[in-house]
């Protein structure tokens, strides 16, 4: 029977908790952030009757105008 | 569904860096005792190589982004140079820290400021820590993504600087396991697999990640120019 090394084993369990736990903080708060900036961005939207095109439409003009900026 | 791809990338993602774990602890071939230190923590390898690639491929993004949103002010571009640097700060944290945990366990040291792989691959990761924390602390404008648009193109320099730095300084991080470009690299086929997996996985998931942070940074830039015009800016 193979003998089991306990220390590398503890090592190892330390390594993948660690990782796992980053990667699931950094996925839910990835997820969670987009969720809420999506619902923030409904109401604003309904509070003042415009559509995604339309705000797309103006999220373009800004940043068209801040690039100018850049060129002035 | 179309809007939802993102989240799907990251669901099947996630399914196979488990998958990666399971094979990794049970189906892939232990190595030799006698040549290494710490044969069990060699397992890490089928998750700190797979995020390391995941970083490069970041890495890859940011420089792209910052390339074209210096050059051709693009606002794609600058999209993906903030994806770039979230993913990139992730896996390039979860390779340090694999690696960290490995060296410990097979070096007796988690760190070796004399390696040149090490240090270089830990200055991307601050550097992505740098971009990160600067952008959060600096308002949006031309001048902020063009200084950190110089850094993502500069900063680039490190990543060829690292993948070659095993091939011409092999100090203490070991020499490339595949595609080597001679018999010294070659993998058990079952430890090429899981790495493979591995490095599948990791890839879809940041790929999720990435779309997922682009769409969260047009959303801003969207609510941002909403508020503008709300409050009679325009």
């Amino acid at each position: 029977m193979e003998e089991i090394n306990l220390e590398g084993t503890v090592y190892l369990t330390v390594a993948y908790l660690g990782m796992i736990a980053g990667l699931a903080i950094w996925t839910w708060t990835v997820v969670v952030r987009s969720r809420s900036i999506e619902q923030r961005l409904a109401a604003v939207e309904d509070s003042i009757g415009l559509d995604a095109e339309q705000a797309d439409n103006v999220a373009e003009q800004s940043v068209a105008e801040t690039s100018d900026d850049a060129t002035d | 569904m179309r809007g939802r791809v993102p989240e799907m990338l990251l669901g099947v993602g996630f399914l196979g860096i488990m998958t990666t774990l399971y094979l990794g602890l049970n189906w892939a071939p232990s190595v030799s005792i006698n040549a290494f230190e710490s044969p069990a923590a060699q397992r890490i390898f089928y998750w700190h190589v797979p995020s390391a690639w995941a970083a490069f491929i970041a890495f890859g993004v940011l420089f792209v982004g910052s390339a074209l949103w210096f050059f051709k002010r693009s606002p794609m571009g600058w999209r993906l140079h903030v994806a770039g640097t979230e993913a990139s700060l992730a896996c390039g944290l979860m390779a340090v820290w694999s690696g960290c945990v490995w060296g410990a366990a097979e070096w007796g040291t988690p760190w070796d400021w004399t390696d040149v792989r090490l240090n270089t691959f830990g200055l991307l990761t601050l550097l992505a820590l740098f971009l990160v924390l600067g952008r959060q602390s600096q308002p949006d404008g031309v001048e902020t993504r063009d200084t950190f648009s110089t850094f993502g193109l500069f900063g680039f320099v490190l990543v060829p600087l690292t993948y070659i730095a095993t091939r011409i300084w092999q100090i203490r991080h070991p020499g490339p396991v595949i595609a080597a470009g001679d018999d010294s690299g070659s993998l058990q086929s079952e430890m090429s697999l899981v790495l493979l997996i591995g490095a599948l996985s990791f890839t879809v998931f940041i790929i999720g990640h990435m779309l997922i942070s682009m769409r969260i940074t047009h959303l801003e830039q969207r609510l941002e120019s909403v508020q503008k015009s709300l409050d009679g800016g325009n």
